[in-house]
């Protein structure tokens, strides 16, 4: 299939499901027993013009469908309604959320991605030795230490030397922008290496299955007919092989991590879009729940497009 | 002495609970320069390992014992830096399916030329330079090195990596069934050209096959290989019309004939199992002149007249009652 | 048995694994061959009787305070009490009780339901297949977590919910795989056959698609109760289990709520998680053995720390 067909197709899935996904939303909200979920606007505290101007916009005393219809008009334009908690608007709390967690997934992914590919990497090349049985039951356990609980054993052991808590120091006056982001840093470091073991253990299996694919590839054994060395072999060019299922398969699995971050920044109290969903299940805040879900499934959505980018960028095979 | 020499070399691999499977029994070759001879046999019997192990490319469960010569220097040694240097250099090989056996993400240019960087033969712009005369002395334009395996055909593939063999200059060609995955057309140009270059060239080619019409149309001599061992070694007009074994006279009698009317022979049965120690001859299950010294004792391969040599007791056996 | 197949190739690889292929087709020869197999079956087994037996096997009441509020480890109580003054041990048997449970209860549902429109899709094919896939599709991109706590939390904590949610998650992939195996089978030609002499559908789906793809629904059973009870201690520490069951979600759900860290009280965190990760690794070795066996990918590898061995001369002739 030619690769703009292909990439059009994928696109409008990307689409379609976007949709499914607001339907969801919308409907579960209102389907499930709690009637406090289908008004909107019974935001607490709130003063009567802001329920009055909710209600506007949203067409609460409206029929079902037309509420629907009113609810994707809003969104395509950005209006998500008004969190419960904090009386801001939802759109709002998600950015300034969303812009807290991507540094700190960016830096634990970029770290387990590289272990992943370095320990894959050596695994595949001495399948069957007692390297490669350590590195892939270490993997494994990782992979399945349950996310909240890696935190809180780092927490247990590493609190001494990292912050524990939130993202800035309250008690730093002042900060120049320097002592800021170091701040920043040193509070990120704990939620980002629980990502980073998180992760990497299945990376480290998705490297090392796709390395043995290639390992087991005619053109090695031309290669070592041509005398080149192992080393060169699997670095230069299985690996090249081989990173294109890799990459696939990490894209489309990043969708998921940020599903993940919900269990590591309710234990870091870090204030990023995991957190929000966590904070707003607790308080009940119907809204945010409903955007934060929105804007979760929209990154999967994302991210699935963007492996099939990338696979169709990367590999010579695919042609016009 | 031969440019290369095979003396005595088996190769066993390793099977689960400690057994072992014998899979090249004894095998001996002499081939010079210019010389090609092929290599025949039923899938499993052991060629495509002999010629594996001449590049010291056998897995870590295979065991090796024998000596193989290339210009009077052992080539397969305990180390693999000791043979890697060897590699390509003076033997290389063309492999069946050339669909796999080049790196898709990599044109073919530059995978011709790696070779020849890693062992010296030419470097930057003279190295490509010689990848587009190679290209060109298979028959595909130099400028289309440019491209990937994908964008050729499975002819034009094995074409490329005929060329890339040739890359360092090697003395010895190795072919390990080149034409099996090809139409019978593409077939017959493939094997011209590999007939026409090792002539030019001077090489030495070991062709390897199941195929006889293949070998027919490319080497001098042959010999045939079953059970892993060397049953019989000839030229291929004696082997076709007095062969000494009558697993010879078997195999060319099961070739379809396209032009003959006589039915096509299958040899009934099955090679005997190498995981065990053979008792008489290997071949005297599917053999249809088998007798009692065939049951008890293995024939030794040995000369049967002008540069021939056979393994078979019916050699031993007055005029009338041979193959 | 032994005699090898026409294959085109004599490559040593080929060789070896024809004589090798002798028994793969039965279950538990699979196990038999693989040590991964048999540890993982083995600590399931030690896990679910632990569970079975926990009255019998508890030292004490798990919702009985026995002393002071996180206590450290002792002779009594090897792992110390917890929040409530209750013994660890205790918990971590009933819980897993209960953790167990909520996993293969998640897994049975999601087996029926996975395995059910996977063997519709697979069978029929067609519109049904198209249609089938299409939702499935869905539900895959849909991340798993969000949604699993957007339907918790509007639903209500309990355990059956709880069950619910979970085997809402894990569907798809059983669907998927089940979808495929159905597919294959069902181009075989006994199958073609039973049904040229007229077998009713349900009839050839229970007698021959069933038994063929039985090991492999078994293996991504075992995989799926892994990530079941990953679920489940995930969405109990968010608060969306049922508060008063005792889980292993439950046990490091209140140590976090009731800062046992910062009382140093490590005995209240590490137990339950390294339960957990202990089962779902049984899982994994046990699933994915039997999926290894089932789909060999006997790929040898041609780039090896190791070299062949060379055999000095012998006097001897090795004939």
């Amino acid at each position: 299939m030619r690769r703009s067909d292909f990439l059009i197709k994928r696109a409008v899935f990307a689409i379609v499901t976007v949709f499914v996904a607001i339907t969801i939303n919308f409907f579960l909200f209102r389907v499930l027993p709690g009637s406090a979920v289908r008004n909107l606007s019974r935001v607490p505290n709130a003063t009567p013009e802001l329920q009055q101007s909710l209600e506007e916009q949203f067409g609460l005393d409206k029929p079902l469908w037309e509420q629907y219809v009113i609810y994707v008009r809003e969104l395509l334009h950005g209006n998500m309604g008004v969190s419960f908690s904090n009386q801001q608007p939802v759109s709002d709390n998600l950015r300034e959320a969303l812009a807290n967690t991507i540094p700190m997934v960016a830096l634990g992914t970029v770290v387990a991605i590289v272990v992943g590919v370095i320990t894959g990497v050596l695994s595949a090349w001495r399948r069957g030795t007692k390297l490669d049985r350590v590195s892939t039951n270490t993997a494994i356990a990782f992979y399945s230490f349950p996310t909240q609980w890696l935190a809180l054993v780092l927490l247990i052991y590493l609190s001494a030397w990292f912050p524990s808590h939130g993202r800035t120091d309250d008690f730093l006056f002042h900060p120049t922008w320097w002592e800021h982001q170091m701040d920043v840093l040193r509070h990120m470091a704990l939620p980002a290496l629980t990502l980073a073991l998180t992760l990497y253990g299945e990376y480290t299996l998705i490297v090392r299955s796709a390395m043995l694919e290639t390992l087991g590839e005619d053109y090695v054994l031309t290669a070592r007919a041509k005398g080149l060395t192992q080393r060169t072999i699997v670095t230069r060019h299985a690996l090249r092989n081989a990173l294109l299922p890799i990459i696939t398969l990490i894209a489309l699995s990043l969708g998921y991590v940020v599903a993940g971050t919900i269990l590591i920044e309710s234990v870091y109290s870090w204030p990023g879009i995991g957190n929000a969903v966590y904070q707003a299940v607790i308080e009940r805040d119907y809204p945010m729940l409903q955007g934060a879900f929105l804007v979760l499934t929209v990154s999967v959505v994302f991210f699935n497009l963007l492996a099939d980018i990338l696979y169709f960028a990367l590999d010579p095979r695919i042609t016009e | 002495m031969s440019l290369l020499e095979v003396r005595d070399l088996h190769v066993w691999f390793d099977l689960p609970e400690g057994r072992q499977l014998h899979a090249v029994q004894g095998v001996n070759l002499d081939l010079d320069a210019g010389e090609r001879i092929g290599l025949v046999g039923e899938s499993g019997c052991g060629k495509t390992t002999t010629i594996l192990a001449m590049l010291g490319l056998l897995p870590p469960s295979a065991t090796v014992a024998g000596d193989v010569r290339l210009d009077g220097t052992s080539v397969v040694a305990d180390e693999e830096e000791a043979t890697r240097p060897h590699r390509w250099k003076d033997i290389s090989m063309v492999f069946q399916g050339a669909m796999n056996a080049l790196n898709p993400v990599k044109t073919i240019e530059a995978q011709i030329v790696e070779p020849m960087t890693l062992h010296g033969t030419a470097e930057g712009s003279a190295a490509k330079k010689r990848a587009g005369e190679l290209l060109e002395m298979v028959g595909i334009t130099a400028g289309a090195g440019a491209r990937y395996p994908h964008e050729f055909s499975g002819g034009m593939r094995q074409r490329a990596a005929l060329a890339m063999a040739l890359a360092c200059g090697p003395k010895v060609l190795l072919a390990d069934e080149p034409t099996t995955a090809l139409d019978v057309m593409v077939q017959a140009q493939i094997l011209e050209l590999l007939t026409e270059l090792t002539r030019d060239l001077g090489l030495a080619l070991i062709l390897v096959t199941h195929d006889l019409p293949v070998v027919a149309q490319v080497c001098e001599r042959a010999a045939v290989m079953y059970a892993g061992e060397i049953v019989e070694s000839a030229s291929l007009d004696d082997l076709y019309h007095s062969p000494g074994h009558p697993y010879t006279r078997l195999l060319f009698a099961a070739t379809p004939d396209l032009y003959g009317e006589e039915a096509v022979l299958s040899i009934p049965g099955a090679p005997p199992r190498l995981d065990r120690d053979i008792v008489g001859c290997p071949f005297r299950e599917r053999c249809d002149r088998a007798f009692d010294r065939c049951r008890v004792e293995r024939p030794v391969l040995r000369e049967v007249g002008d540069l021939r040599a056979a393994a078979c007791h019916l050699n031993d056996e007055p005029v009338g009652s041979r193959t | 048995m032994g005699m090898r197949s026409d294959t085109l190739s004599d490559s040593p690889e080929d060789i070896q694994a024809d004589l090798a292929s002798g028994h793969r087709n039965w279950l538990w020869g699979i196990i038999k061959e693989s040590r991964q197999a048999k540890l993982g079956l083995i600590v399931l087994l030690v896990f679910v009787l632990v569970a079975i037996f926990a009255p019998l096997l508890a030292p004490y009441d798990p919702r009985q305070q026995v002393g002071p509020v996180y206590a450290p480890p002792s002779w009594q109580h090897p792992l110390g009490l917890d929040d409530g003054g209750v013994d660890m041990v205790s918990l971590l048997i009933y819980g897993g009780r209960v953790s167990l449970i909520v996993g293969f209860a998640a897994t049975m549902v999601a087996m029926v339901i996975g395995g059910g429109i996977g063997i519709l899709s697979g069978y029929f094919g067609g519109r049904t297949d198209q249609v089938l896939m299409r939702i499935t599709d869905y539900f895959l991109v849909i991340p798993d977590l969000p949604l699993a706590i957007i339907v918790a939390a509007v639903w209500g904590p309990s355990l059956s919910h709880l069950i619910f949610v979970i085997a809402l998650l894990l569907w798809t992939t059983t669907a998927r795989i089940i979808r495929a195996q159905v597919k294959s089978v069902r181009e075989r030609v006994y199958v073609k056959r039973a049904r040229s002499l007229g077998a009713s559908d349900l009839r050839i789906i229970a007698r021959h698609v069933l038994p063929q793809i039985g090991p492999l629904l078994i293996a991504n059973t075992v995989l799926t109760v892994a990530v079941a009870i990953f679920d489940e201690t995930a969405l109990s520490f968010l608060g969306l289990g049922d508060p008063t069951s005792i889980t292993w979600g439950t046990i490091i759900e209140f140590s976090f709520l009731r800062t046992a860290i910062s009382s140093g009280a490590w005995w209240a965190v590490i137990p339950a998680g390294l339960c957990v990760a202990i089962v779902i690794m049984a899982c994994f070795w046990l699933g994915q053995a039997i999926e290894d066996a089932l789909n060999p990918r006997l790929k040898v590898s041609y780039v090896s720390p190791r070299r062949f061995r060379m055999r000095l001369p012998t006097t001897e002739d090795d004939r």
